[in-house]
């Protein structure tokens, strides 16, 4: 591999915690984690390696992040405190910021309707189970407003504001 | 005492019976339960966690400051949105410049966050606030001569420093007590702590891989034990767990995999006594074994 190119300090955009360059490359962040069986396989070690040496494109390209089922499992055994779960969040946070087609789609459902999908609207089912009305955020247009005044202000938002707009 | 329930997208839209169920029981328990008007998504780990901090925080905080307006801590069942919202309070409560940012924020909304909510999962309230003497007094009916099996949700375990609430994260307890609290046989198998692989975007990404994982866990199950049921406490886990049965056996053209699923909240309605059409009717894996033997 040529490492001529790699950003050496790569690290300290996408996730700035010395505990990463800690990391012993020992595995034990694979096992047990369920995406280490997909295909392609998350092999969080390898990661936090590419991100040490900063090779971005590959980062770039890599969908693995987005497997993770956020359990957590590595982040409990890492025994260098790499906090691995953060630096998925952390790789995928990046990858968002540097190329739009990795945003995901369900923070544009977020923005317009408080929820990834429709909460509220089963009103049927809801009342012969017994229950209430709810008043969920979909149903407070003002209370809506201010949320997406709130996000219009973070960089994902106002950076794709395309996204976002009520067509 | 009295807590807000975060209730989360896919309980209320998806299994409100298992809202139904939470609603019923925790009142009869001693936990009043508090609505938060105009919560959102969590935020999903795969939502904003996954773009940039100050979208992620400020959900966080946006949802945590409905009830520290109340004045009331936070109890919550799926896993997901427990985690969410536990590690977003961690982040906000041990860094002064993330918390001033949020509150930048959340000021352009009116409102604030002082970081004084504690978010709790229904399992540990269960287990260390009511505790499993009051259960067994309350309950007019009994699981005996039934055999569970537990699923814990990965959430409430792991990383134990911030979200964990077990003596020991590696040999959690909490469920099993619980379990036995209503009169049920509760099995150990080998596979107990694996993840149900159902959250995130594995099971979507590589869904021959993800089946086949776990597959793994529900044949251990089934030569392991002699499981009448599955007990989870968390609403990921749980439909997680009940759909992918049926694929599997029409997959395999069998009709091994029929281990009905149950929230835990679910089994203590029962067991109260409340309506079976209104605490546990929503399911793929057919309950009746279980429900008629009350
Ligand atoms: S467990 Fe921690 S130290 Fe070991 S390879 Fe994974 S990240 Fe590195
Ligand atoms: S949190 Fe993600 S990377 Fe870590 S073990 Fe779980 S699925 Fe694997
Ligand atoms: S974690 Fe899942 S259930 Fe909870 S609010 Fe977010 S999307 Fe909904
Ligand atoms: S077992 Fe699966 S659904 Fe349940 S908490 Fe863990 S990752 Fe979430």
């Amino acid at each position: 591999m040529d490492f001529s190119e790699s950003d050496k300090d790569l690290w300290k955009q996408i996730y700035n915690t010395k505990d990463l360059l800690y990391c012993l490359n020992c595995s034990t962040c694979l096992s047990g984690c369920p995406a280490s069986h997909g295909d392609p396989p998350l092999l969080v070690r390898n990661l936090a390696r590419m991100v040490v040496f900063g090779l971005e494109d590959d980062l770039l390209d890599d969908d693995t992040p987005w497997a993770c089922v956020s359990c957590s499992r590595c982040e409990e055994m890492c025994p260098m405190d790499v906090k691995p779960f953060e630096m998925i969040l952390a790789i995928r946070k990046w990858q968002s910021a540097n190329d739009e087609t990795r945003v995901p789609p369900s923070i544009v459902e977020i923005y317009k309707r408080g929820y990834t999908q429709s909460v509220g609207t089963n009103t049927k089912l809801r009342k012969s189970l017994g229950l209430p009305e709810l008043q969920t955020i979909t149903k407070m247009p003002q209370m809506l407003k201010l949320y997406q005044q709130m996000l219009m202000k973070t960089p994902v938002v106002s950076e794709n504001d395309y996204m976002f707009n009520e067509e | 005492m009295e807590l807000c329930l975060f209730l989360g997208c896919n309980t209320p839209a998806i299994r409100p019976d298992v809202e139904r169920a939470i609603r019923a029981t925790m009142p009869e328990l001693g936990v009043d339960l508090a609505e938060v008007e105009g919560y959102v998504c969590c935020p999903a780990f795969g939502s904003f966690p996954s773009t940039d901090d100050d979208s992620h925080l400020a959900s966080s905080g946006w949802n945590l400051s409905i009830a520290e307006a109340k004045g009331l801590d936070i109890m919550v069942q799926c896993g997901s949105c427990y985690s969410s919202l536990r590690m977003g309070l961690d982040h906000l409560a041990h860094d002064d410049l993330k918390l001033a940012r949020v509150n930048e924020l959340l000021e352009l909304t009116g409102r604030k966050l002082e970081c004084k909510t504690a978010v709790r999962h229904v399992s540990e309230i269960l287990y260390n606030e009511v505790g499993v003497e009051k259960i067994s007094r309350t309950i007019k009916k009994s699981l005996e001569g039934l055999h569970g099996v537990i699923q814990y949700p990965c959430h409430t375990l792991f990383p134990s420093e911030i979200v964990g609430f077990e003596e020991s994260p590696r040999q959690p307890k909490a469920l099993r007590v619980l379990t036995e609290a209503l009169g049920a046989t509760v099995e150990s198998y080998s596979r107990e702590l694996q993840c149900c692989g159902g959250a995130g975007g594995f099971s979507s990404s590589s869904p021959a891989e993800a089946t086949a994982f776990t597959k793994t866990k529900l044949d251990a199950i089934i030569e392991e034990t002699k499981a009448d049921f599955i007990v989870v406490s968390c609403i990921t886990c749980l439909m997680y767990l009940d759909n992918i049965q049926k694929k599997l056996n029409e997959a395999e053209n069998t009709d091994k995999y029929n281990i009905p699923v149950f929230d835990y909240n679910q089994l203590l309605a029962l067991c109260m006594g409340f309506d079976p059409k209104q605490v546990a009717s929503i399911c793929t894996i057919p309950r009746n074994l279980v429900i008629d033997r009350l």
